[in-house]
């Protein structure tokens, strides 16, 4: 499991860069924008890889992460703004 | 400043970032484009490996074809593959339906999705299989990708003879796992070799337990007998009307004698065993003079079995006793193959030296016949049932594929 978990954590990496070159990072976030992206790559896969361990075997795991992670940077930095707006507001 | 002019600038600059932000978003440079593919090409590979049934059945086909092709688990399988546990089971020990039963599972409980595992039931050729390197291996990534592989075998096939109350051991094999814990009843199917096809048939149409099977493959395995006897008393096949060589081992020889060998008097059994023992290869012809040792009907079939009298092949076969056609027409599977109910997935090499490539041929032509659903995949990469661990690399890619759609077709059931 902790071989398949640094697993994840290289694939959320890749697909936080990948993100970030996709320029799905907020523009608000500017120079803060890569690590931020590279953090939520990682935290999305890793969700996604346990969470497909859980409920479809860790044979499946890896797949799981892959599109978890990609879900994950497309809509946490949209979610955080949102949420971030709204606190602002109230 | 009071709060409010404070949170009114704040969303000033929030919306200044919002729509520099959007001009960004127009800056459409080939990086930007390249890295939003590769994005939505891992979204959908992702999704599709892992949400979808026939996803998952390919992820496991991938996986599963490396330990194929190989004696070896693939590194992926070892790492992210199950533990396994192994269980020996002997079913009605010291009586004449004794079956030995090696259950190859995953040792931890079925995941959620989707639910009960699936179960292989696995009956191997003549001979005792049960520690063949590549059968093991089979049996153990099978486990590992979280499906149960049991291996069937009975005293009658390890002692290289076919008989059909051997079927009686798949049945009872089929229905202990239809009641395994974390199995789903609806997905065991079964897999059978070379002369294990008939037990596998017989199983397959038995109706205690036909309607209720997934699958059924069946990997250079046999169809009619008669025919067979045919090819190896001719030493040649028809394929597609023309008749080319083929050059028979000793163990089909060997198999086809043991199978029917009760039948023939005890000094033919001498010179028969004498003629056709378990050797890699022919041993010498008897000489002329044991030869006029054999009753007529012991001579006819040592003549179809040593392929020395092609010519006289009908006369041959017709000099054996009603008893003897009778016992050669039920050990065919061709017999009772309309009676079977699940699908058939036919794998055969066309170089196969045990079973000739026309007994799968001829089993196409009674299923196209019977209009039953079956896939037939013709193989160059074995050498009979096993992988021929030197084949060429440009033999193994251009069987790849093929091999991968069947095992996707085996493992979606219970994926």
């Amino acid at each position: 499991m902790l071989i398949l978990s640094l697993l994840w954590v290289v694939l959320g990496l890749i697909i936080g860069a990948l993100a970030h070159a996709a320029r799905l990072c907020p523009a608000i976030w500017q120079s803060h924008g890569w690590p931020v992206m590279l953090g939520l790559g990682v935290f999305s896969a890793l969700i996604g890889g346990w969470l497909g361990t859980w409920l479809l075997s860790a044979l499946f795991a890896t797949a799981t992460a892959v599109w978890v992670a990609v879900v994950g940077v497309a809509l946490f930095p949209r979610l955080i703004l949102w949420c971030n707006a709204r606190w602002q507001r109230s | 400043m009071d709060r409010n002019q404070l949170s009114t600038r704040q969303e000033n600059d929030v919306d200044a970032s919002a729509k520099q932000g959007t001009k960004t978003r127009r800056n459409w440079t080939p990086g930007r484009i390249a890295a939003g593919i590769i994005l939505i090409i891992l979204l959908c590979a992702g999704g599709f490996l892992s949400l979808f049934p026939l996803g998952r059945a390919f992820t496991r086909s991938a996986l599963l074809l490396p330990a194929l092709l190989s004696d070896s688990a693939p590194p992926p399988l070892v790492v992210a593959g199950e533990p396994v546990r192994v269980t020996h089971l002997t079913l009605f020990p010291h009586t004449s339906r004794t079956a030995y039963l090696d259950i190859y599972e995953p040792a931890t409980p079925p995941p959620p999705v989707p639910g009960g595992r699936e179960v292989i039931i696995d009956v191997p050729g003549a001979g005792d299989n049960r520690t063949v390197p590549q059968l093991v291996n089979l049996s153990r990534s099978l486990a590992q990708e979280g499906i149960i592989d049991v291996n069937v075998g009975t005293p009658a096939l390890f002692d290289y003879r076919v008989e059909t109350q051997e079927s009686e051991a798949v049945v009872e094999a089929f229905e202990l796992m239809e009641h395994w814990p974390g199995v789903n009843p609806q997905h065991i199917g079964i897999i059978t070799f070379s002369v294990g096809s008939l037990s596998a048939y017989e199983a397959a149409a038995d109706p205690r337990i036909r309607d209720r099977i997934a699958f059924l493959a069946i990997l250079g395995g046999y169809t009619d007998i008669t025919s067979l006897l045919r090819d190896v008393g001719t030493r040649s096949q028809t394929i597609n009307g023309k008749t080319e060589r083929w050059e028979p081992i000793a163990t089909t020889a060997y198999v086809l004698y043991r199978s029917v060998s009760y039948l023939f008097s005890p000094s033919d059994q001498k010179l028969l065993q004498e003629a056709f023992p378990l050797t890699a290869s022919f041993p010498p012809p008897l000489p002329a003079a044991k030869i006029a040792q054999l009753s007529p009907v012991g001579a006819a079939y040592y003549h179809l079995l040593e392929g020395d009298q092609p010519a006289k092949i009908n006369q041959n076969i017709a000099a054996l006793t009603p008893a003897m056609k009778t016992l050669l027409t039920r050990l065919s599977p061709l017999s009772i193959i309309s009676q079977v109910r699940p699908p058939i997935y036919l794998l055969h090499d066309r170089n196969d030296p045990a079973i000739p490539y026309a007994q799968a041929l001829e089993m196409v032509a009674a299923l196209s016949r019977l209009h039953h659903p079956y896939n037939f995949t013709t193989y160059t990469i074995f050498s009979h049932v096993e992988i021929n661990l030197n084949s060429s690399l440009i033999k193994e890619l251009s069987n790849g594929p093929e091999l991968l759609g069947v095992l996707t077709n085996v493992v979606l059931p219970g994926s």
